[in-house]
C-alpha cells in the first residue's frame, strides 16, 4: 500500500516528531508493508459483529470518592521534569 | 438585509467532586500552591492508570435529570490526541462515541425550551501561564472532572443565548454538582454563530467564539459576531470557518492562533477504562436524590413572591434553600439547619426526601413570613456589600420565623425589622434569637395600649403641643403627623404609629 509523503509529514507534524528526508523515505516504506499485512483483515465480514472495545469483559471499575495521600511528593514529581520556576514546570514558550 | 441568527452553546462545566476524575487527589485547587494538587497519573507516568470516581458519575446523572436528559445505560470513554504541554498524556480522557447524558432540553424563564444534543464526561487540561520566553504549566486542574454540555441550534438572539447560559449555571448548581465560580472559570461556555437571511431554509457559515465565562460575554461575543457576519454578507463576502477569541476589553472577536494545522485527533477507545454499565434501578436510585430546580421552586413560591423578586433569589441557591427550609419549618415539618452551597445537594435530597413535595403554601400566616423574608434577601442582604460572606452563613429557618412573627405582630416596624435581620449577621449576635436582638438593639415597639394611652397623655399635656391640638380641632389634618411625631420621640421611637395616631384621633375628637 502506497503511503503518501504528506501523509508521513502530517502524522509527524500531530506527533510533534521531526522527520529528515532520509527518515522519510523509510518509514513509507515500513508503514505501507504494516498497512499491507493489516489490510488482510479487510477481507473479513464484520459488519453485523459489535466491534471489540476491550476484551476483559469488565464494567464499572471505580472508586469512591476519598482522597488518599500520595506516595510522590510535589518535589519529588517537579524533579521529574526537565525544568522547573516557581513549582512550575518550565517549558519553551508555546502559544 | 435581515438575517436570522442560529446559535447552538457548548458548556464545560467543572464538577465539585472531592477527587479528580481519574486519581485520589485533591480537586479542589482554589487558593492552593501550583502542582500541589498533582498525583503520578496526572503526570502521566509509564505504567500509571487512571481510576474512575463514581462521584462524578452520580455527578452526571443529576446533572442529566436536571436538564431532562436520558442517563445512558452505556457509556465509555476515548482518547483524544492532541500535543500541548497543558496535557503530559498527549491526550485528553473523553467520550466521543457513547456519552453518559443523552437527549434532553432546558426550559429558559422566558418559556423557549433549547434542546440537549448529548453530554459527555472528560478530565481537564492544566493551566498555562505565559510569560516572554517561556511557558509555566500548573498541573493542579488536570482532570478535574468536566461535563461537557452540547446544546443543539435551538437559540436564536443573544439574549436567548445569555439566558440560555444562565439557566444552565443555576440548573448545575442547583444540582450541586459544581461550585459554579464563573470568575475562576468553573463554567465555560464556546458558542457557535450563523447567520442566514431571513427566510432561508439553509443555515450560513458558522463561526464559533471560545471560552468565554461570563453570561455578559457570550451576550456581546454573539451580538458582536452578528453584525460582523452581516456586513460581511451585505457585502456579498462569505462567512469562513473559524474558531475565534473573544477580548472582553475590546468586545471585538479575534481569529486564533490555528494550535493544529488540521484538527485530527484520532479519537480511539480508551484501553485503560472499562465501559460505565449503569442499571436502571441505580439511575434510578441516584436520580431521586436531584433537590429542588429553579422550575420547582417556580412552582412554589410562585403565588407568593412577586416574579421579579424570586428571579433575583434564583440566582443564590442558598436563599432558595433557606426560603424551602423556612416554609417546612413553617408548616411545622423538621427543623432546619444550616447549610452551605457545597452541601446542596445532599441537604436538598434529605430536606425534601421522596417523594419530592411541591406543596403549596396555603395558610396566609406562612405566605406573610415567606414574603417578607424573600423581600428582606432582595432587599436588604443583596444590597449588602458582604453579601456573598453572608450567602454562606445565612440565619436559621427558627430566627427567620421569629423575626417574621414579630414584624406580623407589629412588634417590630418594618424599619426596625430590617435592623434585626441584618444584625444576625454580626458575629456579636450570631445565633440570638430574634427578639434577644430586638431587646439588645431597643427596638421593640410599644403596642400596649394602656402605656401608649398614657405616654400620649404626657404629650398632650406638654405646652408645645397645645397649639396643634387646637389646630387640628379647628380641621388642620396634616398636624396629626407632628402630634404622632412628639409621641413617638417621647416613645424613644418604640411606639406603634398607626396605634398611636388612633388614640389621638380618638382623644382630640371628645
Amino acid at each position: 500500500m502506497e503511503v503518501e509523503r504528506e501523509t508521513i509529514m502530517h502524522l509527524a507534524d500531530l506527533s510533534n516528531f521531526s522527520v529528515s528526508n532520509t527518515e522519510c523515505e523509510s518509514l513509507k516504506q515500513d508503514l505501507g508493508e504494516i498497512l499491507n499485512y493489516i489490510s488482510q483483515l479487510d477481507e473479513i465480514d464484520v459488519s453485523d459483529v459489535e466491534p471489540t472495545y476491550q476484551v476483559f469483559e469488565m464494567e464499572n471499575v471505580w472508586r469512591d470518592d476519598e482522597i488518599l495521600p500520595q506516595e510522590a511528593t510535589r518535589e519529588e514529581l517537579l524533579a521529574l521534569t526537565k525544568e522547573q520556576k516557581d513549582n512550575q514546570i518550565k517549558v519553551p514558550k508555546v502559544l | 438585509m435581515k438575517y436570522y441568527p442560529t446559535i447552538g452553546i457548548e458548556c464545560h462545566v467543572q464538577l465539585c467532586t472531592k477527587t479528580k476524575l481519574f486519581s485520589e487527589v485533591d480537586n479542589d485547587a482554589r487558593g492552593k500552591e501550583p502542582n500541589s494538587c498533582v498525583s503520578p497519573v496526572d503526570y502521566a507516568l509509564p505504567g500509571m492508570l487512571p481510576r474512575l470516581n463514581k462521584e462524578a458519575v452520580r455527578f452526571c446523572i443529576l446533572a442529566g435529570k436536571a436538564m431532562n436528559c436520558e442517563i445512558n445505560e452505556f457509556s465509555r470513554f476515548d482518547r483524544k490526541h492532541y500535543f500541548y504541554p497543558d496535557s503530559p498524556k498527549g491526550y485528553q480522557i473523553t467520550q466521543f462515541y457513547q456519552p453518559i447524558i443523552g437527549p434532553g432540553y432546558v426550559e429558559l424563564p422566558s418559556g423557549i425550551k433549547v434542546r440537549i444534543n448529548h453530554a459527555h464526561l472528560e478530565g481537564d487540561a492544566g493551566k498555562l501561564t505565559h510569560f516572554d520566553t517561556y511557558s509555566l504549566v500548573d498541573l493542579n486542574r488536570v482532570d478535574t472532572p468536566l461535563i461537557e454540555i452540547v446544546s443543539e441550534p435551538d437559540i436564536h438572539s443573544s439574549k436567548d443565548a445569555h439566558d440560555y447560559c444562565k439557566e444552565l449555571w443555576r440548573l448545575m448548581c442547583y444540582a450541586g454538582v459544581t461550585y459554579g465560580d464563573l470568575y475562576n472559570g468553573n463554567m465555560r461556555f464556546d458558542v457557535n454563530v450563523s447567520i442566514a437571511p431571513e427566510g432561508s431554509a439553509e443555515l450560513g457559515t458558522r463561526a464559533e467564539v471560545k471560552n468565554l465565562n461570563s453570561f455578559r460575554s457570550v451576550e456581546r461575543a454573539v451580538e458582536y459576531e452578528i453584525s460582523r457576519q452581516s456586513k460581511i454578507l451585505d457585502k456579498g463576502g462569505r462567512v469562513i470557518q473559524e474558531t475565534l477569541g473573544w477580548n472582553d476589553a475590546t468586545g471585538v472577536t479575534t481569529g486564533q492562533r490555528s494550535k493544529e494545522e488540521a484538527k485530527d485527533y484520532r479519537y480511539m477507545p480508551e484501553p485503560d477504562l472499562p465501559p460505565i454499565h449503569l442499571s436502571f434501578e441505580f439511575i434510578k436510585t441516584e436520580a431521586a436524590k436531584l433537590p429542588l430546580m429553579p422550575k420547582d421552586y417556580r412552582e412554589k413560591f410562585g403565588g407568593t413572591i412577586k416574579e421579579d423578586i424570586l428571579e433575583i433569589l434564583l440566582d443564590y441557591p442558598p436563599l432558595m434553600l433557606k426560603l424551602e427550609q423556612l416554609e417546612q419549618s413553617l408548616l411545622g415539618h423538621a427543623s432546619a439547619r444550616p447549610v452551605c452551597l457545597r452541601q446542596f445537594a445532599s441537604q436538598g435530597a434529605s430536606v425534601t426526601g421522596e417523594p419530592r413535595s411541591s406543596s403549596i403554601v396555603t395558610s396566609g400566616r406562612s405566605q406573610k413570613a415567606l414574603l417578607l423574608v424573600a423581600n428582606l434577601f432582595a432587599s436588604v442582604l443583596l444590597a449588602e456589600e458582604k453579601s456573598a460572606e453572608y450567602l454562606n452563613d445565612l440565619p436559621t429557618a427558627a430566627q427567620l420565623n421569629d423575626l417574621a412573627e414579630m414584624n406580623e405582630k407589629k412588634e417590630l416596624s418594618s424599619t426596625a425589622t430590617k435592623e434585626v435581620f441584618l444584625k444576625m449577621f454580626d458575629p456579636q449576635m450570631k445565633g440570638k434569637d430574634a427578639k434577644t436582638i430586638a431587646k439588645e438593639l431597643g427596638v421593640i415597639q410599644e403596642n400596649d395600649l394602656g402605656a401608649l394611652e398614657a405616654i400620649v397623655d404626657t404629650v398632650l399635656a406638654k405646652p408645645e403641643t397645645q397649639k396643634a391640638q387646637e389646630d387640628f380641632r379647628n380641621g388642620e389634618e396634616k398636624v396629626i403627623g407632628f402630634l404622632v411625631g412628639q409621641v413617638m420621640k417621647e416613645s424613644h421611637g418604640k411606639a406603634n404609629p398607626s396605634a398611636v395616631q388612633e388614640i389621638l384621633r380618638k382623644k382630640l375628637s371628645n
